[in-house]
């Protein structure tokens, strides 16, 4: 995998990554062959020395199970953080060394679905598995329990997510140094999901959840996929509303990582406003919102727009120049409010790329990103909640409690 | 294909109760692979005896041997692409199940498991991996006498043998962009590049998934052996070669590594060649290779593992199961939220209950 050019790995989170070393990458990588007291693979009757089998492992355990359960036994399962109709998030450590916290992700398994297993699940740990970046979730390991529920391992993120900070405008305050700091952290994980060919298709403040130590980690790829190749159809359905660019809302069938740049550009303008930017009642509000406050797509800016199935625009608006968001952004700075504009291109083909925005002169112009042991934070119990809260969450949908009732319903089927 | 023995097994699973297909062959003691070939077949009067008297009359079946067993798994692959031909699957899809199945029989028996479930299982979970949605009813109707239930029977099981990793990355699209690249440098050669893409192509939709490519070798790899396979001085061109003038060590230093790079690929190339695409057709239409299937599937028949040929009933436990013992979690503390140990299978402990010294009932 890639590494970031602009990634700095501190020492601390060097020394975590080796105490919670992945074991899931290899089948046989932690399989200690010294207690295999199957009868399972290729039955062998070879007068060999008999191990006696630990009382622990039954004898009827196949091979996979075998490993399965140690895996699980390296965990312990604490208190619920949150329950939710596709998850249940428990607190949970690491048995040999209690101080070890994780978030264990128990996938419910669905009564009335009878298609197996979600396809949610499957692509969250299709691409947890392989991504690993200090910005993004990391996936520890992953075993079933009671027989057939699903459990993921994921590093335990004590101190909430972005959405919490910037609704928290009574506590919480912050300023252009920390949300230039807090957009590093995310552009970078942006940019490395891109650079391996996967597309995150669900970024929003509350799938941005925080470490104990500041750093912000991308979650939740119950939406992902991996880049289509050319000619083959993808659904348009994904991307939580407000965040969703408008070539989704047009229902384009083919799309790339620009999709997720827009999502960047909105949660960066929803950084600086303290407020969802474009927060539509319906996909046709969203449109209309964005008509209004970036522009109208039209074939001069936005070539092929009007070919796309979904096209219709509630009426003519001129594209927005730099003085009007200087106006409304302005405490980014003028290189801040390039930034953004860049982001928020109507025409996906003309929007920077995640990796050119690691390029942009913002993050070397003053101020200075705040160093992240200094980010403002939210403690307490309230954040606990926050990342059970996020992490069962069915994604794609906004939660009931943030003023649109009408949460997406997703087409797994397309 | 590495298949795992596991050794110091102090219960050696076929304690079979019914005499169906006990080969009476083998019949010299516990270890027939081993045995058989240095003593007499038939034993003599008194060992007769001494064995009648001292172990269950019923013995072991005539395991198959780790060689036969990597046959059966290339042979049950190859079922499963033809599977997918019928299907129309996309060439991804149906390469993703492939080695799905191949790394489910890394760590486990098809003994054991069943592969002519598993195959249908790997089919419809590598569309789902490669979000390529298919609803069971459609998909199972496809087979014949193959019920949604038999086919989601083995998904968890199939999930847990490859230990959840979904993500198969595959040599189709390196193949593509070594074809634009090879355009751009052969403006002149259109027919040549074409033709060696059509034959790449159909190589690769074959010969890395029935051998052990995927598990050595890298996707680039792997394209660019099955290049060599078709027009070996394409991939002269597009490994490239050290430069002319300038430094002495780096130049050194470059051609040893594409001396390397040549010499991973001739590896691969050697292995793909075991099995040309041309084979396929083979495996269901060669009178030879069929007639060497048969007694392979036959043997399997009578070596299977009881408790777990049937996976419909083996999910169907299973969930009993974890019905009963939900009932029973009410009053367990810790331990409990996590499970217990998974208790052995009611039918097994019946198994093991008639394997006693006056042998199963009549």
């Amino acid at each position: 995998m890639a590494l970031s050019p602009v990634v700095t790995h501190t020492a601390e989170s060097v020394q975590q990554t080796q105490q919670l070393a992945r074991a899931i990458s290899s089948p046989l990588k932690n399989f200690t062959s010294g207690q295999t007291s199957s009868s399972n693979g290729t039955p062998k009757l070879l007068a060999a020395p008999l191990v006696p089998a630990p009382t622990t492992i039954p004898v009827t355990l196949d091979l996979a199970e075998q490993m399965n359960d140690e895996e699980k036994r390296k965990y312990v399962k604490g208190k619920k953080l949150g329950e939710g109709t596709y998850a249940i998030v428990f607190l949970g450590h690491l048995r040999s060394k209690p101080s070890t916290l994780v978030a264990i992700k128990k996938i419910k398994v669905q009564k009335e679905n009878d298609q197996g297993m979600a396809p949610d699940a499957v692509r969250e740990l299709k691409h947890l598995q392989e991504l690993q970046h200090p910005n993004i979730i990391s996936l520890l390991s992953v075993f079933s329990s009671k027989d057939q529920n699903l459990n993921l391992v994921l590093e335990y993120l004590p101190l909430g997510d972005l959405e919490m900070l910037i609704r928290d405008t009574d506590n919480v305050r912050y300023g252009a140094a920390d949300i230039k700091t807090w957009m590093g952290m995310l552009t970078r994980a942006v940019w490395f999901c891109h650079e391996n060919f996967v597309l995150h298709r669900d970024i929003k403040p509350n799938n941005l959840l925080i470490a104990a130590d500041g750093e912000v980690k991308l979650a939740d790829f119950g939406l992902a996929r991996t880049f289509a190749d050319p000619m083959t159809n993808m659904t348009s359905h994904v991307i939580t509303r407000w965040y969703r660019p408008l070539e989704l809302l047009f229902d384009a069938k083919h799309y790339s990582g620009a999709v997720d740049v827009w999502s960047v550009g909105t949660v960066f303008a929803e950084l600086v406003m303290r407020a969802p930017y474009l927060p539509g009642n319906t996909d046709i509000d969203q449109v209309k919102l964005i008509c209004e406050a970036i522009g109208t797509p039209t074939e001069d800016n936005w070539p092929g727009v009007t070919k796309l199935s979904g096209y219709a625009v509630p009426a003519q608006h001129p594209v927005r120049g730099k003085d009007w968001y200087e106006m409304r952004f302005g405490t980014v700075g003028s290189d801040g409010v390039d930034l953004l504009m860049k982001t928020l291109i109507l025409d996906p083909r003309k929007r920077i790329t995640a990796h050119q925005m690691l390029e942009h002169r913002w993050w070397h112009s003053d101020p200075k990103p705040t160093r992240k042991q200094d980010l403002p934070k939210k403690d307490g119990p309230s954040a606990d909640d926050k990342m059970g809260a996020d992490l069962k969450r069915r994604p794609g949908v906004l939660d009931d409690d943030r003023g649109s009732k009408v949460a997406r319903k997703l087409d797994f089927g397309a | 294909m590495m298949i795992l023995s596991t050794p110091g097994s102090n219960s050696p699973w076929p304690t079979k109760t019914s005499g169906t297909g006990s080969p009476a062959s083998s019949a010299c003691g516990p270890s027939p692979r081993t045995a058989c070939a240095s003593c007499d077949p038939r034993p003599t009067p008194s060992r007769r005896s001494r064995l009648r008297l001292a172990s269950p009359p019923i013995p072991p079946p005539d395991f198959l041997t780790p060689d036969e067993e990597t046959r059966l798994v290339k042979f049950f692959t190859v079922e499963l692409i033809r599977a997918a031909q019928f299907c129309e699957m996309p060439t991804e899809v149906r390469a993703t199940a492939a080695i799905f199945l191949r790394r489910f029989y890394v760590t486990n028996s098809v003994m054991t498991y069943p592969a002519t479930d598993l195959l249908k299982t790997s089919l419809f979970f590598g569309c789902k991996a490669e979000g390529y949605f298919y609803k069971l009813v459609q998909f199972s109707e496809k087979f014949p006498n193959t019920t949604g239930e038999q086919i989601l029977a083995g998904e968890f099981l199939l999930c847990q043998g490859i230990r959840f990793a979904f993500d198969v990355r595959h040599p189709f699209r390196a193949l593509e962009g070594a074809i634009l690249e090879l355009r751009r440098r052969l403006p002149d050669e259109d027919s040549r590049v074409r033709r060696a893409h059509g034959q790449a192509r159909e190589i690769l939709k074959f010969s890395p998934l029935v051998t052990d490519a995927y598990f050595h070798y890298t996707p680039s790899q792997i394209m660019m052996a099955s290049l060599s396979i078709v027009d070996e001085g394409l991939v002269d061109i597009l490994v490239p070669t050290p430069p002319q003038n300038g430094d002495q060590s780096k130049a050194k230093e470059h051609a040893e590594m594409r001396q390397k790079i040549m010499n991973t690929i001739a590896d691969c190339r050697r292995m793909l060649e075991e099995e040309p695409p041309e084979r396929m057709m083979d495996y269901w239409s060669s009178p030879e290779i069929v007639k060497a299937i048969k007694p392979l599937r036959k043997k399997l028949q009578k070596c299977r593992d009881p408790d777990r040929a049937n996976l419909v009933n083996l999910q169907r436990a299973r969930r009993e199961q974890t019905v009963n013992k939900e009932k029973k979690a009410a009053k367990l503390d810790d331990t409990g939220v996590f499970g217990e140990e998974l208790g052995r299978e009611p039918k097994r402990a019946k198994l093991d209950k008639a394997d006693d010294v006056f042998g199963p009932p009549l």
